[in-house]
Parts: C-alpha cells; sequence; structure tokens
C-alpha cells in the first residue's frame, strides 16, 4: 500500500516536473533564433522578401562570380563584401532598415519584415 | 536557268568570303577566351581612367564595380584556361578592339568635369550592349567546350548587370 502511494506519488511528481518543463519549454522553443537563408544568384536576392523575428539570423550566400553585399539602403547595416560561395549573417533588430540592396550593384534589391 | 543558278552562286560567294577571313563566328574557343580577356581589360582601363578623372560618386562606385567584377571574371578565365592546359590566342578581333580602346582613353583623357562623366557612362552603356550582342548570339552559340560556354553565360549575367547599371547612371546624369 505504502509502496503504492509512493509510486503515485512518484509519477505525480514526474508528471508535475514534465508539465513544468513543457511551461519552461514551449515558449523559449517558439522563440528560438531561426536562421533565414537568402541566396544571391543572377544578380537576385532568392528570396527578395523575408519575415524574420527579432534575434532571428540572416544570412546570404552569394552564388554568382561577381562579388555583391547586403547593404540597407540608408546604410544602417551591412554585410561587407561577399565573394563567390561565400556567406555573411546579420541578426534582426527592433527597428532595423528593413529595404537594402547591393552597394555593387544597385538594382538589385531585397525587403526584411521584422516581426 | 543555269544563268539564274549561276548568279546566285556568286551573289552567295560574295556574301560568304569577304566575312571568312574576319568573322566572329568562326574564332576557335582560345581565341574567343582572347577576345572576352582583351574587352575586360579595356573596360577596367577605362575605369581605372574614371576613377582618376571623376569626381562623381556614382561614377567611383560604377568604376569600382567594372574593376572588381570584370577582374573577377579574367581570374575565372585564367584558372580554367590553365586547367585545360590552353593558351588564349590573338586574333582580328581582339587586335581591332585594342586599336578602338586606344583611340578611345585618348579621346577621354582630353575631357574633363561633366563632359567626361557623361561621355564615360554612355560609353559604358553602348560597350556592354555590343559584348552582350556579341557574347550572346555570336559566342556562345558558337563556343565548343562546356566549361568554357558555362563560363561565358555567366559573363553574360554579369554584362546584363552592368548594362542596368549603366543605364541607370546616365539617366542620372541626364
Amino acid at each position: 500500500m505504502g509502496l503504492k502511494l509512493k509510486r503515485r506519488q512518484v509519477l505525480v511528481g514526474a508528471a508535475a516536473y514534465a508539465g513544468a518543463l513543457a511551461i519552461f519549454q514551449k515558449p523559449s522553443l517558439a522563440e528560438a533564433p531561426q536562421v533565414h537563408e537568402v541566396r544571391i544568384k543572377a544578380f537576385q536576392f532568392e528570396p527578395m522578401h523575408i519575415s524574420v523575428k527579432q534575434g532571428d539570423t540572416i544570412k546570404w550566400t552569394n552564388e554568382d562570380l561577381a562579388p555583391h553585399t547586403a547593404t540597407a539602403n540608408e546604410g544602417g547595416w551591412d554585410t561587407g563584401e561577399i565573394v563567390k560561395g561565400d556567406s555573411r549573417s546579420i541578426v534582426a533588430t527592433k527597428g532595423m532598415e528593413v529595404d537594402y540592396f547591393c552597394a555593387f550593384h544597385p538594382h538589385m534589391k531585397g525587403t526584411i519584415e521584422v516581426a | 536557268m543555269k544563268k539564274l543558278l549561276t548568279g546566285l552562286a556568286v551573289v552567295g560567294l560574295f556574301f560568304t568570303t569577304p566575312t571568312f577571313a574576319n568573322d566572329p563566328a568562326a574564332l576557335s574557343d582560345v581565341e574567343i577566351a582572347h577576345v572576352a580577356y582583351t574587352a575586360d581589360v579595356l573596360d577596367i582601363r577605362y575605369a581605372h581612367l574614371a576613377l582618376a578623372k571623376s569626381k562623381n560618386a556614382d561614377i567611383h562606385k560604377f568604376a569600382k564595380t567594372m574593376i572588381r567584377d570584370h577582374e573577377a571574371i579574367n581570374e575565372q578565365a585564367l584558372a580554367l584556361l590553365e586547367k585545360l592546359g590552353a593558351s588564349a590566342k590573338d586574333n582580328f578581333l581582339s587586335q581591332k578592339l585594342n586599336q578602338d580602346g586606344e583611340a578611345l582613353i585618348a579621346k577621354f583623357s582630353a575631357l574633363s568635369g561633366s563632359e567626361f562623366d557623361v561621355a564615360y557612362a554612355e560609353n559604358e552603356l553602348a560597350y556592354h550592349k555590343a559584348v552582350i550582342d556579341l557574347v550572346g548570339n555570336v559566342f556562345i552559340p558558337n563556343i565548343d567546350n562546356a566549361e568554357v560556354k558555362a563560363l561565358f553565360e555567366e559573363g553574360l549575367k554579369i554584362f546584363i548587370a552592368h548594362e542596368t547599371h549603366a543605364e541607370m547612371m546616365v539617366k542620372a546624369l541626364k
């Protein structure tokens, strides 16, 4: 009897612990920073528009022979030169500039939506 | 009828023979590579001239892009030729490009201020249009080696992007 109770208590305790874990883990899993990949190919950002959350990483990879950049229109952030096969990343922040272009080829444009 | 056929044959000969010696479509892969390398080097020289002569920030940005991109293409072209164990071969078209280029550099050197900026921008637009036509319609369909062809296809994308950029520059200067 005593053993049974103990066992039940242990099980309840374990379930409560699992519940507590779920409470603590769920929000943090939902907010875990993501990495968003943008390919630079044939003088275009692919995709041209991305939606991200604060703290997420945006990673540009250049597949062209010509070097490129991802540079905020007003110069608030800049990946610097990305040569063929190379990648550069930035972390999305609140209030960051959302329109960007390639400083070397200004007709190449992209946008970021930060939630 | 026989006369007519002979006449047609002569007309055909007249149109094909003179172009045979100086026909860009008849160039070999290593000759095409030489033309492309020469055209790249000339555009890099125009860009250095622009950096030395112009005070316009947009012209400077464009010129730096020309140097960066055309050097990237040439570096890749030399690496490919080395891999293939081949050497670029001089030819009539490379020589003509060099002659025209020297004349243009002499002409541009005499210009200054906005006169230079407009002449440089308009030439870049015309030059890239001509190169796109030559590479897209004559060189790529006639290149035998698949790797050389792939490099020219990559180059063509770059020249089209430069044409768009040059158009923006010409418009901004007006």
